[in-house]
């Protein structure tokens, strides 16, 4: 007993004028030290304590996402095996149609291959103008390939490729000034031109000066456009213009179908696949199948508009300085867009 | 060795405990202090020297988490268990009833000698909170009778 109350007395004293010199010199360096040391060995336990509590804690929510996921994941299958099937179909449709317009001597259609990219940059300037998206020439983009963008479940165009860099591209937005492209209204068979006027609206030209026209008709990319595939949804028409009697044509306002404003991804259909890519057929739809009531996919008997001149998106003259530039000269003029179906084949 | 890996398990699961507790069960600055708890309780069983062993790196435990005052813990605790220690060679520890009131005079004790450490290193007394000086020492009892029914019935298996 005598032995232990003096062990327990210098333990005592150790540990007490121990505590005394923690308590008395918090700041010097050896203090300072032993706390951090006692932190690296001890907060591991709250640290590690805590992730385990919450992952503990968070068990039955993890087991109710589990199931929901479990039924999600059945649902999506069964998506899927529905996907599948439309696949197949919308894939005989296009050898079919690729057979008929061989019997028809007409010029096959194009064979896009599409290739989801994402919003990079801005220019708040210009914000109608243009933007870069991450993906450039090594993703297969080139010149001209267009661009289209998802708004309510269904692809609609955006604009096209006007300069391609290694890693990304910029877009020419089709509300850009130097945009257009041709299309159509849906409540008949009128065509037209499509421009942008660096705002949020665009401008549809060369409608038939004789023909009626009215707001909330939807507008589509024309068979004839030299960019876009056909049937692509462009807007709505948002104003019909009072008709100038100086002019041989009538215009609309068209509000947009894609919101310039909330562009994050987009799809672009590239004309060259990247090696080791299948090479889609042509005219494979890339988008949601939209239903249109009239200019169906059969390029061929599209009346040309007389009224109008052709027009090209190189001919119109600049109000002020581009914002994008080409970094390549386009080598094929019939890649911009006309009114003229004749010169667009 | 057993006896030494299993009171290493005791030490590092009574420091979870106490960050447990604070950390999902305090309300108002109020919780057992286990730490507190198991020191008397050890001093009481086994003597003052593991005891204060174990109370001074308990200490260190509840001083890292401290912004000043390092170290007040440690003495403390130490200190505890030495007067237990010393206690119960007059009183019979091992009874319920002496045990929970000597950890209710220990709780506090703690109390009053926080504030005064801290009137002495940091020239302001350090105040805990009326919730947590009034009601933590019952709290402390509860814990001690507790944990004290626990080591007796593993003692008697």
């Amino acid at each position: 007993m005598q032995r232990e109350t003096r062990i327990a007395n210098f333990v005592l004293g150790a540990l007490s004028a121990l505590s005394l010199l923690l308590l008395s010199l918090p700041l010097s360096t050896p203090v300072r030290s032993l706390k951090a040391g006692a932190g690296y060995v001890l907060n591991p336990l709250a640290y590690h304590g805590e992730a385990g509590y919450s992952r503990v804690s968070s068990l039955p929510s993890r087991i109710k996402q589990l199931l929901l996921a479990d039924i999600e994941n059945e649902r999506l299958r069964a998506e899927l095996r529905r996907g599948e099937w439309l696949a197949t179909t919308v894939s005989a449709l296009a050898l079919e149609n690729e057979r008929l317009r061989r019997a028809l001597v007409l010029k096959p259609a194009a064979g896009r291959s599409p290739a989801w990219v994402r919003v990079m940059e801005r220019d708040p300037i210009h914000w109608y103008r243009s933007l870069v998206v991450d993906a450039g020439a090594d993703r297969g983009l080139s010149l001209n390939d267009p661009v289209l963008g998802p708004r309510d479940g269904r692809l609609v165009a955006v604009g096209r490729v006007v300069d391609v860099r290694p890693n990304t591209s910029t877009v020419l937005l089709l509300t850009d000034e130097l945009s257009a492209a041709a299309a159509y209204l849906s409540s008949g068979t009128l065509e037209g031109l499509v421009q942008g006027q660096d705002g949020p609206r665009l401008r549809m030209n060369y409608l038939n000066a004789e023909a009626t026209l009215s707001a909330g008709d939807s507008v589509y990319t024309s068979p004839t456009s030299a960019t876009f595939p056909p049937d692509v949804l462009i807007g709505r028409v948002a104003k019909v213009n009072p008709r100038d009697p100086f002019l041989t044509f009538q215009s609309v306002e068209v509000s947009p179908a894609a919101d310039a404003s909330s562009l994050q991804e987009l799809i672009v259909l590239r004309a060259k696949p990247l090696e080791g890519e299948a090479k889609a057929p042509a005219y494979v739809p890339v988008f949601p199948p939209v239903v249109t009531p009239v200019a169906a996919s059969t390029a061929t008997v599209v009346p040309s508009v007389s009224t109008a001149p052709p027009v090209s998106t190189t001919a119109r003259p600049r109000r002020r300085a581009p914002a994008p530039k080409p970094a390549a000269p386009v080598e094929d003029e019939s890649a911009f867009e006309s009114v003229n179906p004749e010169e667009a084949r | 060795m057993i006896g030494f890996i299993s009171g290493f398990f005791v030490f590092v699961f009574a420091m979870f405990l106490q960050w447990w507790w604070n950390a999902h069960f305090s309300y108002w600055g109020a919780a057992p202090q286990f730490l507190l708890v198991l020191t008397i309780l050890i001093a009481a069983r086994r003597g003052p020297i593991l005891g204060m062993l174990a109370g001074f790196g308990w200490g260190l435990y509840l001083d890292v988490a401290r912004a000043e005052l390092f170290g007040s813990s440690a003495l403390l605790l130490t200190l505890a268990a030495y007067f237990v220690g010393v206690a119960r060679r007059q009183i019979d520890l091992r009874a319920i009833s002496p045990l929970a009131a000597t950890t209710f005079l220990f709780s506090w004790a703690g109390f009053v000698g926080l504030g005064l450490l801290g009137l002495v290193f940091t020239k302001s007394f350090e105040w805990s909170g009326w919730i947590a000086v009034l009601a933590t020492p019952f709290l402390n009892v509860l814990a001690v009778v507790f944990l004290s029914v626990l080591w007796d019935a593993k003692e008697a298996r």
